[in-house]
């Protein structure tokens, strides 16, 4: 047990960092979009290696990955092809961005499929793979804060290429892609709205200044700290068990977050110009995914104690 | 980073939980747990235990050699106490002695106080409690009211102290008394229970026997030899022996082991196979996991010596949470729990009522993250 990153481990957040530091910021045409998808940083991961670490060098350094990239304001999609399509195709570079679709739910918006090159299709027992032709997708306006499409055509499943008994090895790696996503999602929201409640002066007093309004950032504070720690520790085993504990961790306190930091940025948190929404409003996209709460709590529960 | 423990550690935890299956009669989940660790048979109970703890090493494994202990890392002790804990902490009051007393002794005890109470308490065979709250102190501790006043080469102390866990039983007393007329002008004083002008008295309450405890000074004679410390340091003591404290039970691994407990009654009962009530134990679940990471993070700290921060009151606040949840659980969904119907379901939610209050409340918690950990400003 040593919760330290290596030196390695380090510097390679230290790199991401500085790419993402240098392609963050929203263009002035997109301030007030709900999302902004920088197609120049994703291009930037890719060819610099970075969407290949859970390949080269482990989940656990891709799930840093993810969580950097998950505090930064412009969207890129790094957790399914860091961490799912090293887990699923470890032999194979899949071209991304690679959306995760619901087989039970082919026909509705999902999350990265309007930018997408693949989807992972999760059909139960097994998986397909497609590709994704953007004559086939329908850009799906939304509030939530990733780019979302819809298949104009629901793609042929039959003489898809399918990866065998592998779907419970997505879900899994989905979970623990949710929940590395929420912490970085959270950990930005959390220092979005603890500026905000230090500048923002009420009553003659900064907002941070307000006995109920700590107590509860703490708790976010605390929420997000325990999921940074809880995604990397599901990444690093590989653990059913440990992915499940940590999507249903993120998945119960989305509610908490959400309402939370909202309430303290007041009015300012619900106009696109603040960028507090760019983040909770991820973590509510991420709210129902890989089965959603309840399905991940009774997961847990299968795990600890069996059926029944 | 590293999630998994290495062969020793788990060689380590075997080795513990062959002690304990050795060591503990076979009535004692019957017969020692329902009446809690704190109680007067629990107590008597540990003075042998843990004197056979200590015979194996496995008191005091983290402390320095000099003092009894082996020299092994933080690593080593958590792993202990996660064990002790889940089996009922058969180390009674001990506990404490070990998690922070000792280290609190090590750090600013004379010569004198280390070579008296460090090899006793690595013996196994004293009992410590802990003399901070009064009647109107309680986390607000700098109102404390109990007087020790130095008349040169003695202090004579007048004053009262209660919810004294352990007081009844106790060899030696922690206490903390007013040293001068300023708000924070407080000392340690180090007092054998035996002294003449201590009386204690006992009363009860919702938590387990042993606990509720009021603890008297009248003219109590204290050598100035008896005070750790310089006069007047006694925040500075106390803020380094809580932050031991905060993490030092394990009641993220204590419970899991009593929610496994509440699965298998309710399994047995034929009640188990409700989707609600198991998404709420899977939530409770992850709860306890993400207080469980918390704590590893300050013992970590801690092994890599770059522990000063509020990490250990954060620990508490998700532990808390956990708890919390749990015991709710067990009132809805295993409601004799309190009425007869499982004594060790019992003796978690009682010995857990306090748990938002001792060592500081859930609110100070909160308030020193705020202040320190998130650089949130106070009102002026």
């Amino acid at each position: 047990m040593n919760l330290h990153m290596t030196d390695e481990q380090s510097a390679l957040v230290a790199a991401v960092q500085e790419i993402l530091r240098d392609h963050s910021d929203l263009p002035q045409s997109a301030r007030l979009h709900s999302h902004w998808y920088n197609e120049t940083l994703q291009r930037l991961l890719v060819e610099n290696g970075y969407l290949d670490v859970g390949r080269q060098i482990g989940s656990l350094e891709a799930a840093l990955v993810v969580i950097e990239a998950a505090k930064a304001p412009v969207v890129a999609e790094v957790a399914a092809s860091s961490l799912l399509a090293a887990q699923l195709l470890p032999d194979e570079n899949l071209e991304g961005p690679i959306a995760i679709v619901s087989g039970d739910h082919l026909t509705r918006a999902h999350r990265n499929l309007s930018i997408a090159r693949h989807a992972f299709i999760d059909l139960g027992e097994d998986v397909a793979v497609v590709p994704v032709w953007a004559d086939n997708v329908e850009l799906v306006p939304s509030i939530l804060a990733y780019p979302f499409g819809r298949f104009i055509r629901p793609p042929e499943l039959r003489t898809a290429r399918r990866l065998p008994s592998k779907g419970a090895e997505l879900r899994k790696w989905w979970r623990v892609a949710v929940a590395a996503e929420a912490a970085g999602a959270a950990q930005a929201a959390v220092t979005c709205t603890l500026n905000h409640v230090k500048q923002r002066n009420v009553f003659g007093h900064p907002v941070a200044a307000f006995q109920t309004v700590q107590h509860r950032m703490v708790q976010c504070h605390m929420v997000a700290t325990a999921l940074y720690y809880l995604s990397l520790r599901a990444a690093a085993t590989g653990l059913p068990y440990d992915a499940d504990v940590a999507a249903c961790y993120a998945q119960q306190h989305v509610k908490k977050l959400v309402v939370d930091l909202h309430q303290f940025c007041g009015a300012m948190g619900v106009t696109n110009e603040f960028e507090l929404h760019l983040w909770t409003y991820r973590l509510r996209a991420l709210q129902t995914e890989a089965g959603g709460l309840v399905e991940s709590a009774l997961d847990v529960v299968t795990r600890r104690w069996g059926h029944g | 980073m590293e999630f998994d423990w290495t062969p020793e550690q788990i060689q380590y935890r075997e080795h513990v939980r062959a002690a304990l299956r050795e060591l503990l009669p076979p009535d004692w989940d019957q017969v020692y747990v329902p009446q809690s660790y704190g109680s007067d048979a629990a107590i008597e109970f540990s003075r042998a235990f843990c004197a056979e703890l200590a015979k194996r090493g496995l008191l005091v494994p983290h402390w320095p050699r000099e003092y009894g202990g082996n020299g092994a890392d933080d690593w080593q002790h958590f792993i202990l106490g996660e064990e002790m804990k889940a089996a009922g902490e058969p180390r009674g009051p001990q506990y404490m002695n070990v998690n922070w007393i000792g280290p609190t002794l090590m750090r600013f005890g004379s010569e004198e106080q280390r070579r008296q109470h460090l090899l006793a308490i690595a013996s196994g065979r004293v009992i410590w409690c802990q003399g901070f709250s009064e009647p109107g102190a309680g986390t607000d501790l700098a109102a404390l009211k109990t007087r020790a006043e130095n008349r040169g080469d003695h202090y004579i102390i007048n004053g009262s102290k209660i919810w004294t866990s352990y007081a009844r039983k106790a060899d030696w007393c922690f206490v903390l008394a007013r040293t001068g007329a300023g708000r924070k002008d407080v000392s340690v004083f180090l007092l054998p229970m035996s002294t003449p002008g201590i009386k204690v008295t006992s009363f009860p309450g919702l938590i387990k026997d042993g606990h509720l405890n009021e603890v008297f000074f009248t003219d109590v004679v204290a050598p100035v030899s008896a005070r750790l410390g310089e006069e007047g340091t006694a925040w500075k003591i106390i803020k380094y022996a809580l932050s031991y404290e905060r993490v030092g039970v394990a009641r993220y691994h204590a419970g899991l082991e009593a929610l496994d407990h509440a699965i298998e009654v309710l399994k047995r009962e034929n009640r188990f196979d409700d989707p609600v009530l198991q998404a709420r134990a899977g939530v409770i679940v992850s709860k306890f996991e993400a207080a469980r990471l918390l704590t590893y993070r300050v013992v970590d700290q801690r092994v890599q010596g770059t522990s000063d921060t509020t990490d250990a009151n954060l620990c508490r606040i998700a532990a808390l949470d956990a708890v919390e949840d749990f015991m709710d659980f067990l009132i809805q969904y295993v409601p004799d729990c309190l009425a007869g119907g499982d004594v060790l379901l019992e003796d978690y939610y009682r010995i857990n009522i306090p748990a938002g209050i001792t060592g500081g409340t859930n609110e100070l918690q909160l308030d020193l993250v705020a202040a320190r950990g998130l650089g949130m400003p106070r009102r002026t």
